[in-house]
């Protein structure tokens, strides 16, 4: 958007980059290169603002209305609540802190989990497949599919497979092999989040695979060749060599899997409906229902403010941790 | 040596074990959804009488059939509009160094990190608004969900096309232009037709996570709009037990991105891992 704001009558704000002798370009031609530059950037500056900018701010400015039920038709005209629905989240002592509190527990875990599963699974997988074997380029794309099925048939499908007592996980874990003596519930109560943890895990762990197995292709051999000369057996190599060069791939996994993670909505919705229940609850699913079911919209703003500042936390965690990768990614 | 060979053996079963484990929950999809609905719904499967039944069945069920058609169509309009808007903006990136270009890529990436929630309202409002005051209807229209769709899958399928861009000489444009073509000339004549392999892969993402999309199609549709994830839904809510026909539908709306996946892999494996790569 700062390209549209420029002055007419600027020139030379655009150059050319990489290496090279620019070409020669007299001051008209300038001119008409940065409206170029600027027709090439209009579409997307556009519609990210109109679509994504503006009603974020929006959403910002309803997380300090009462906007409810009662109020809906004033819509950006609700009375004014200030912080109201930020100490209702925060420290009042009521209902709807506790399903807070509750969903934010479960976001937590259920990111947590999924994330180290997909990057850690992901990337034994990338080292499996990164040998030579017969039909290894067959296994590779083949490994990709779990990717591909949607979100809502991955959660209709789980959902089918972890039914207690027609589902085909508790036929092969209880009647066909014997490993656990009687039928665990898995979609209701304690087990609830790990039914959908496990699912994601499943579609998130082929593109982490993908990714490593990428960046595996692209290591020089000689490193590991000239270790193992050296003596160092393969799980120091591992330590030394490939998880160094791999990291910053992992970093970039690890910045968007969380968030990724922490806006999960499809999978508990279609899975558990607009109520997942206590144990199962994420920050998405809290939010639609409280705004769409309950019609509580200033209320799930805020939520929605508070879930953004915490990613927005993360970013400036993940900014120091992986900042010395930036250069080499 | 003959233990080296043995581990060798054993590391090569272990890459098909691994890799049937991860194919068995789409294998039980294709499964279940040949089978009978009431047997299925008591457990009991018969591997030997597979029926299409439930393939035939689920169309009669719900109207699949419209939530099919708005899912194509609002995917790839949307996944075309994103490509071109994506490739421009791109090749902008790749480029030329602007002032406000630095800007503009940290907003790109900024756009991910706004939860859906918290601008959906005001996007419903604002559909609501240009409605009363524009005539222009976007609630519940296939116009509307296009746009969104649109500007969701662009930021992401910028950096995707920034990154095709960059393994383009940049002499070919040079060449050109000293030829006498214009910037947009060059771009359009020289620079897209030997990117073609990253619009199409472009596309194909773009068209992925359309495709999966819920949270925006739950809330912004209601008759006329809604896509595949929202028949899912109904038929849930409505067909619990007719589980076979639910399997069908979950394989009928998984195909289609299945297939342009796999036409396109190559060049979509390109796009994905371009920055694992240069690493």
């Amino acid at each position: 958007m700062a390209t549209q704001s420029l002055p007419e009558t600027e020139p030379a704000t655009v150059t050319v980059v990489g290496p090279g002798p620019a070409p020669r370009r007299r001051g008209s031609l300038r001119g008409s290169r940065r409206r170029f530059v600027v027709a090439l950037v209009a579409p997307a500056v556009v519609f990210m603002v109109l679509v994504h900018l503006l009603p974020a701010i929006g959403g910002f400015y309803l997380s300090f209305k009462n906007l409810n039920l009662f109020t809906f038709r004033q819509l950006f005209d609700a009375p004014w609540a200030g912080f109201e629905n930020y100490r209702t989240i925060l420290f009042e002592d009521n209902p709807l802190r506790s399903g807070f509190t509750g969903a934010v527990r479960n976001t937590a875990i259920y990111t947590f989990w999924t994330v180290a599963g997909t990057i850690g699974g992901g990337l034994a997988v990338a080292l499996l497949l990164n040998r030579e074997m017969r039909g290894i380029k067959v296994v590779r794309t083949l490994m990709l599919t779990p990717w591909i099925v949607p979100s809502f048939v991955v959660a209709v499908l789980w959902q089918f497979m972890w039914q207690s007592d027609v589902g085909i996980i508790n036929k092969v874990l209880v009647d066909y092999s014997g490993v656990l003596g009687e039928r665990p519930v898995w979609l209701i109560g304690e087990n609830s989040l790990w039914a959908i943890i496990v699912p994601s895990i499943w579609r998130g762990l082929p593109f982490a695979m993908l990714i490593f197995l990428a960046g595996l292709q692209a290591m020089p051999k000689e490193l590991h060749e000239a270790a193992a000369i050296d003596g160092a057996g393969a799980f120091k190599r591992f330590r030394y060599i490939t998880l160094p060069l791999l990291r910053p791939l992992i970093g970039v996994q690890l910045l968007f899997g969380v968030i990724y993670a922490a806006y999960q909505f499809s999978i508990p919705y279609v899975m558990f409906g607009s109520n997942p229940g206590p144990d199962a609850d994420l920050m998405m699913t809290l939010i639609v229902r409280q705004s769409f079911s309950n019609n509580l919209f200033g209320y799930g703003s805020a939520v929605s403010v508070l879930l953004m500042l915490a990613m927005l936390v993360w970013v400036a965690i993940w900014y120091r941790a992986f900042k010395r990768d930036l250069e080499v990614a | 040596m003959t233990q080296r060979r043995l581990v060798n053996l054993g590391l090569d079963a272990l890459t098909w074990l691994v890799l049937l484990v991860m194919l068995a929950p789409v294998l039980w999809l294709v499964i279940s959804s040949l089978q009978d609905d009431r047997e299925l719904a008591t457990g009991a499967y018969d591997l030997l009488h597979p029926t299409l039944d439930a393939f035939t069945g689920m169309w009669q069920t719900i109207d699949f059939e419209r939530f099919f058609v708005n899912s194509l169509v609002i995917c790839t309009v949307a996944a075309l509009l994103a490509t071109a808007f994506a490739s421009s903006a791109g090749y902008a990136l790749a480029r030329f160094r602007f002032r406000g270009s630095r800007v503009f890529g940290l907003t790109v990436i900024g756009t991910q990190l706004i939860p859906g929630s918290m601008f959906l309202l005001p996007l419903f409002i604002g559909f609501i608004w240009i409605n009363q005051n524009v005539g222009l209807p976007l609630y519940d229209t296939h116009v509307g969900m296009i746009i969104v769709y649109t500007a969701f899958f662009t930021p992401v399928a910028i950096f995707f096309m920034r990154s095709f861009f960059l393994a383009i000489p940049r002499d070919l444009e040079e060449a050109a232009m000293v030829d006498g073509c214009t910037p947009f000339k060059a771009f359009v004549k020289i620079v897209l037709p030997n990117a073609a392999p990253g619009l199409v892969a472009t596309f194909v993402y773009a068209f992925l996570f359309a495709w999966d999309e819920l949270l925006f199609v739950a809330n912004l549709t209601q008759d006329t709009a809604e896509t595949i994830p929202i028949g899912i839904r109904t038929f849930i809510g409505n067909y619990q037990q007719r589980t076979a026909q639910l399997m069908a539908a979950g394989v009928v709306s998984t195909l289609p991105v299945l297939i342009a996946f796999f036409l396109t892999q190559r060049w979509l494996v390109r796009g994905l891992t371009a920055g694992a790569v240069k690493g």
